[in-house]
């Protein structure tokens, strides 16, 4: 009686401290409930589990006879699961955006070509304060003046205020936006083509007080094609 | 003889040559100090122009993204210097050799056009960069020193005293407990020697016995039950944190420190966690988006060289290599999770699920991302429906209740929401 007592307490210890083994925290993940229901079959982004022997490997059924939650993709560099666009065809989007063609140093030709196919109102000039806030300020700083977090640390940030931008096409602005210019980096790839316009919008009515640009044109031609504005192949 | 003579009549010896060559310079300083004026006036037009057109590139007497200005009107003449700064590269491409060197010294970086300057502005510019906010080198050095001494005296401070505190206390309270010993031993010395009936003797000579306490039923029962309870809730614990992940923190390939570029920079979420807004995911940024502040910035806090962290965003540039981060926030493929939805139209701060990042050198998963977890926010969170015209209908419907829309009332229950 008195064996088995201690035997049921000493099993109910050992239980919990084995339980509390699941939880997790730092480098342990924890104990998965159903890992069957948690890892995807198909191909997922930013979830990639590369390791094609060990991971589940008691229970797989795979015909591969790799592992039971393997999902990279062998066929690409990297394995990686994202693909690139088939060579030689073009995304288009509903507004109808092409791929940007000009070429970084094409500056003047893109600000001189370009107008802003986004139709100029309160709601866009509130949406492009927000976008220059979360896309801009860290280097240009809430006024534009160049004085951000980050423009401190690397220097050379423009003044969008000072006398050798506020003249600048909005065509321009949003080349440089695009594909960089001097010291700034292309930002095409993290800022969509409206919210480019939005901000370019923002940046010349608000912080430069309107000087040089679109919207008399803009209105006049409300009526014009996306397509037709975005950039000519070239 | 007048054949031997030259043109002006005077010899051309060494010596007046060396007269003419001084006349010239001193014509030519001369030229200068009357071009750059040095009135107060001119000086304060000049540092409003260099603060809006020049300060982000260029400092005074300091080497920045371009070289240090004061003392340009010495490199070269006034006028020369004045159509540099509206055109740079005409001046280049007219084939300035000391202007083209400086160029090619700093990287080929174009200076931009600053054509609509008049020459007001010019000269005053010029007298500011020449003339103003002079700095005295000793005065700037004990400067620079006393904020040196500042700064080291501000940080570790506090975790030291705090050390040495406790250790203070430590040995007060050993002191204490010796001293008491000593009482009682000198106490019991001398009661021992006065004349004391049983009773007292028993009670100054008594020893504790501790076996006879822990023996008690009472005691075996206390402490049996202590560690059942302890045990069991262990055990609960660790039940209920099977497939639950939060405090995940795993160590990523490169060190990135949320801290630093969230918190001390204050870049927004969104700079680089560009899906947040358009997609499911919120996107890991890939190494473009680091190049964009890390081809200037190579090392933390303007060490020299290149930081062995921000090496491997230029390794993985350069072999067109992705970096492997590790992923924190692991939901589980049976239920449907949206950034957009949540971030766009509920208008969720980040840190509500991802607690305070800002302040996180080594991102951990700071909810418990469990269903109930959803639910409960799901059940409380009231919706914003002004200005949107998708729930005007819902609001009509929902007019009748008392409590205040909320997710809970337009499906945020429905299991087929999230599990399909």
């Amino acid at each position: 009686m008195k064996i088995a007592k201690t035997l049921s307490i000493l099993g109910i210890a050992v239980a919990g401290i084995a339980l509390a083994g699941c939880r997790a925290g730092g480098e342990n993940q924890g104990l998965e409930y159903a890992p069957q229901m948690y890892h995807s079959v198909a191909y997922e982004p930013l979830t990639q589990i590369v390791d094609s022997e060990t991971k589940g490997n008691l229970i797989s059924t795979r015909e591969d006879g790799k592992g039971e939650y393997f999902n990279s993709n062998i066929n690409n560099p990297h394995h990686m699961n994202m693909r690139e666009p088939v060579a030689n065809t073009v995304p288009r989007n509903k507004q109808g955006y092409l791929p940007y063609r000009y070429k970084a140093f094409e500056v003047e030709e893109a600000g001189a070509a370009m107008k802003n196919p986004i139709k100029l109102n309160d709601e866009v000039l509130a949406e492009g304060k927000r976008l220059f806030g979360l896309y801009c300020t860290p280097c240009h700083g809430t006024s534009g003046e160049g004085d951000g977090k980050v423009g401190e640390i690397i220097g050379g940030v423009a003044n969008l205020k000072g006398g050798a931008y506020v003249g600048l096409s909005e065509g321009h602005i949003y080349h440089v936006i695009t594909k960089g210019k001097g010291r700034m980096g292309a930002h095409g790839s993290q800022i969509t083509p409206e919210n480019r316009w939005k901000i370019v919008h923002y940046v010349k009515q608000e912080l430069q007080g309107g000087q040089n640009a679109d919207n008399a044109v803009a209105v006049a031609d409300a009526d014009q094609d996306v397509t037709q504005v975005e950039t000519p192949a070239n | 003889m007048l054949s031997k003579r030259s043109l002006v009549g005077v010899r051309l010896n060494f010596h007046t040559l060396a007269v003419l060559f001084f006349i010239l310079i001193g014509t030519q300083a001369f030229a200068v100090a009357q071009e750059v004026a040095n009135s107060d006036e001119a000086v304060a037009a000049g540092k409003a122009v260099f603060n809006a057109n020049c300060k982000t590139c260029h400092k005074l007497d300091q080497k920045m993204i371009g070289p240090a200005l004061r003392g340009a009107t010495d490199r070269q003449p006034a006028d020369i210097v004045k159509s540099f700064i509206k055109n740079s590269q005409a001046v280049i491409a007219s084939g300035n050799s000391y202007y083209s060197s400086l160029f090619k010294e700093y990287n080929n970086t174009v200076m931009v056009s600053h054509e609509f300057l008049t020459d007001e502005d010019l000269n005053n510019l010029l007298a500011y960069i020449e003339n103003g906010d002079k700095v005295d080198p000793a005065a700037a050095a004990a400067a620079s020193g006393a904020e040196g001494g500042e700064a080291s005296a501000g940080g570790g401070i506090p975790n030291e005293y705090l050390t040495v505190i406790l250790g203070v206390l430590v040995v007060v309270l050993l002191l204490i407990l010796v001293v008491l010993g000593l009482i009682i031993s000198v106490l019991t010395k001398y009661l021992t020697k006065q004349d004391l009936d049983e009773d007292d003797k028993e009670f100054v000579n008594q020893k504790t016995n501790l076996g006879k306490v822990f023996k008690s039923d009472m005691f075996v029962v206390i402490v049996t039950a202590l560690v059942i309870a302890l045990v069991a809730k262990t055990a609960l614990d660790g039940l209920y944190s099977v497939g639950v992940q939060q405090g995940y923190a795993p160590t990523q390939p490169i060190a990135y420190s949320h801290a630093l570029h969230a918190g001390t920079l204050e870049i927004e979420c969104q700079y680089c966690h560009t899906g947040v807004e358009i997609g499911r995911s919120a996107n890991i940024p890939s190494a473009n988006i680091c190049m964009n502040c890390h081809t200037h910035v190579q090392n933390v806090q303007g060490k020299e060289g290149v930081s062995p962290e921000i090496q491997k965003i230029y390794n993985a540039v350069d072999n067109n290599q992705p970096i492997e981060w590790v992923r924190v926030h692991n939901l589980p493929d049976l239920a449907y999770f949206n950034h957009s939805q949540h971030v766009v139209v509920g208008d969720i701060e980040c840190q509500t699920c991802h607690g305070p990042i800002q302040e996180m050198e080594v991102v951990g998963q700071h909810s418990a991302l469990t269903m109930g977890w959803c639910i409960d926010c799901h059940r409380q969170t009231e919706i914003t429906t002004e200005g949107n015209a998708y729930y005007d209908k819902l609001v009509q419907i929902h007019s009748d209740s008392k409590d205040a829309l909320k997710v809970k009332d337009i499906g945020g229950l429905e299991c087929a929401k999230c599990h399909y």
